[in-house]
């Protein structure tokens, strides 16, 4: 019993040490191990953001008075729009929305400092809704602006002290106080770069492994290996040995490198952390090599694993918000390895989760793992036997 | 340039395509599975999304802006007795976003216009997913503001505060997001699915030598270049159309301009990029190499070239540098043509970029080939 297991760890250690051995060499490979994790994170640290930014807007002013030039005012104070562009007629508006050169079109009426006065004010606003998700924040940022325009006390300004300071309150009714917790000025780098860690190792894990069997098939190197008194699962054991290693190593990177650039160190435990990254290591080289299973030629694993990062970085909420996709969809995303470790990064990273908050995750992780082991046993046994 | 030889050439090119089952199931599964993917992903509708509330205050108006709230099915109110429990949910991750209302609430609402302080609600989000709570923010300050103002005007207290916002989105009135991105998906599959075959193609003929014996013909390398391309832009040609069809079977997206000049201007980027493939392929020596550079240049075509994320909102230097691709400009036509139906004319400097991509690059391929001779 106990020969039996030692000749399992060294047969796997064996095959950690040949493998091991042709990383070194492989050029391309290192490249990318390198490359690939220093581009992600410029990308995410300092380009990417769902926030608008420099919302180029048009504004039809019928009215045309001190009280509508205010309402474009406080609205442009709101930091997200450049100076709106002023047009006479409807058609003009919609003809800019129309051709992309604006996002949102206001239109105040030609009655709205009668309608102030009479308490029924109305403005419109059109919204290019080509970009929803664009749209629908700067909707939301224009109508929130205008509910809350504060027009007693506008109005008072505008006729100067004939009227009595009634409105002592500066914006609406409510004074709403938020807070983004864990985040908070809502950046979205925060977001991405949570998640780096999980995007960089679904990259590599999956690259490195998903040729391996193929190439050692082409180049004959797999009957060799068949020859040897290894088991299939000490073969795939030992193959992915070496990059867990080298995972390790991006893994670091991808927690450091944001901590030391953007400030953004883990609030949660780090053993946790650790802890969490290994069974989504295995899982995801584990994936690799069953797509080498699969297919028959380097340029055939090459493709199917390329479509299994695309999906996975889609589906499992790294880049879009999970919680937005329909049913069906998000629970296809729960097969993915990567969804699981992302929703415990985004625990341990920005809520401050220790390991008891985490277990679910790092039990599914567990699971993907199994599965996925059993699937490569069920593939490699006919060819051996 | 001889046409006879054009000729035996794309011919030999399609038996090649034909003949390879596992490229035709790429060709065909991918550019739908893109689709389908993508379509279903994006959705700005912040939905079911469930919301702690500790009212402190239990009285008609705080119970009718809870109720406001949960109506329209974009919150999920979830009641707490005490702000120790509501922040525990909040960083267990079991609410996105959390709202307190204060016990005098009703009284500082009513007050409000008479030197009083205002009612302060408090409004937490889960800032952790940075999007969701950008979305939650948007719709819970609406809400809360639309909704205070309606209960003061019904109690004849301040109406008139506020201003009635009639918001219109045009061209997509539901804000749905499958037409956003299943126009953008055209441009994705587009750039990165025909440079990786191409590039794959191209090294694999290398590898069992019959590049080589291509080159020695007496074929020139503009034949060989287009023998190559067009038959391959022929295959994506006909993928668009099939994913005009499914797109506007399946998820009910058809375009909103012109299908005959979408498929036109599809067709013609299709060119463009194999012509980007045929370089990558041309400069690398193993099939890896291509594709790893492959792989490479489409994290910044997802990523810069607003197919997912709004290229205003980058810094000033890395939009100069999304302007670089020629994705960025495909997928701004595929919107436009898509979403707001646009013509030709309006598109015209697009489009004169685009050809001008298209000459750079066909033409630096042409080079590449010429030098490898």
């Amino acid at each position: 019993m106990t020969g039996r297991r030692r000749s399992f760890w060294s047969n796997v250690a064996a095959v950690a040490y040949k493998e091991a051995s042709l990383v070194r060499h492989d050029k391309a490979l290192l490249a990318t191990v390198f490359a690939q994790p220093v581009m992600m994170f410029l990308l995410m640290g300092f380009a990417l953001s769902n926030k608008p930014a420099d919302v180029r807007w048009a504004v039809l002013d019928q009215s045309n008075t001190t009280l509508s030039r205010r309402l474009v005012q406080e609205i442009q104070a709101t930091g997200y729009f450049v100076t709106p562009r002023p047009v006479w007629s409807h058609e003009a508006g919609r003809q800019l929305l129309l051709q992309g050169d604006a996002l949102a079109f206001l239109v105040i009426p030609k009655d709205f400092r009668r309608n102030v006065e009479r308490g029924r004010p109305q403005v419109q606003v059109l919204v290019d809704g080509s970009d929803p998700l664009q749209a629908a924040r700067v909707g939301a940022y224009i109508g929130e602006v205008v509910a809350r325009f504060d027009l007693p006390h506008a109005a008072g300004a505008v006729a100067g002290a004939s009227r009595p300071p009634l409105a002592v309150s500066t914006a609406g009714p409510v004074d709403m106080r938020q807070r983004f917790w864990f985040n908070p000025t809502l950046l979205d780098r925060t977001f991405f770069l949570a998640a780096l860690a999980g995007m960089l190792l679904t990259n590599l894990c999956m690259s490195v492994t998903s040729g391996g069997l193929v190439a050692e098939r082409e180049s004959g190197t797999y009957e060799q290996m068949l020859a040897l008194p290894t088991t299939p699962i000490e073969l795939v054991l030992g193959k992915l040995v070496p990059y867990v290693g080298l995972s390790y190593a991006v893994f670091l990177f991808a927690t450091i490198a944001p901590g030391v650039v953007f400030g953004l160190w883990p609030h949660g435990s780090w053993l946790a952390l650790i802890l969490v990254t290994l069974p989504f290591v295995l899982a995801s080289l584990a994936v690799g090599v069953f797509v080498s299973t699969l297919a028959h030629t380097s340029a055939q694993s090459v493709f199917i694993t390329v479509f299994f990062i695309l999906p996975s970085f889609v589906l499992s909420g790294v880049m879009f918000p999970y919680q937005f996709m329909p049913r069906g969809v998000r629970e296809v995303g729960g097969l993915f390895p990567l969804r699981w470790y992302q929703i415990a990064l985004r625990r341990i990273i920005e809520r401050g989760a220790g390991l008891v908050d985490v277990a679910g995750p790092l039990l599914a992780l567990i699971v993907l793992f199994a599965v996925i082991l059993s699937a490569i046993r069920w593939r490699m046994k006919p060819r051996l036997g | 340039m001889n046409w006879r030889r054009l000729r035996t050439l794309i011919r030999r090119e399609i038996l090649a395509t034909f003949r390879d089952p596992f490229t035709m199931t790429i060709l065909v599964t991918v550019p739908l599975a893109a689709l389908l993917v993508f379509g279903f992903v994006l959705s700005t509708e912040v939905k079911g999304l469930r919301l702690g509330v500790v009212d402190a205050a239990r009285s008609s108006a705080s119970r009718r802006l809870i109720a406001e709230l949960g109506a329209k099915g974009t919150f999920v109110p979830q009641p707490f007795n005490t702000r120790a429990a509501l922040e525990a949910a909040l960083v267990a991750g079991n609410i996105s976003a959390a709202i307190v209302i204060p016990p005098d609430f009703d009284r500082d609402l009513r007050a409000a216009g008479v030197a009083r302080e205002r009612p302060q609600v408090q409004v937490i989000y889960d800032g952790g997913e940075a999007t969701l709570a950008g979305n939650a923010e948007g719709f819970l300050r609406t809400l809360i503001a639309n909704t205070s103002a309606a209960v003061l005007a019904d109690d004849g207290v301040g109406a008139g505060r506020g201003i009635e916002v009639v918001t219109r989105a045009l061209f997509n009135p539901t804000l749905d997001g499958t037409p956003f991105m299943v126009s953008g998906t055209f441009g994705f599959v587009l750039s990165f699915l025909t440079v990786l075959i191409t590039a794959v193609s191209i090294v694999t003929e290398k590898i069992t030598g019959t590049f080589e014996q291509l080159q020695v013909t007496p074929a020139t390398s503009l034949e060989i270049l287009l023998g190559k391309i067009l038959p391959m832009g022929a295959v994506f040609a006909l993928d668009v159309v099939l994913m005009v069809l499914v797109a506007g079977l399946v998820l009910h997206v058809w375009p909103r301009g012109s299908v005959v000049f979408f498929v036109l201007v599809s067709s013609f980027y299709v060119l463009v990029s194999l012509g980007l493939g045929l370089i990558i392929s041309a400069t690398s020596a193993t099939a890896a190499e291509a594709v790893q550079k492959s792989v490479l240049f489409s994290i910044p075509l997802v990523q810069l070239s607003g197919f997912a994320f709004p290229i205003r909102s980058m810094p000033r230097f890395v939009q100069w540098i999304a302007e670089v691709f020629p994705a960025t400009h495909y997928i701004r036509v595929s919107r436009a043509i898509y979403m707001r139906g646009e013509g030709p004319i309006t598109l015209l400097p697009e489009l004169a970029l685009l050809l001008l991509f298209g000459i750079l690059l066909v033409g630096y391929a042409l080079r590449t080939i010429e030098a490898r001779r």
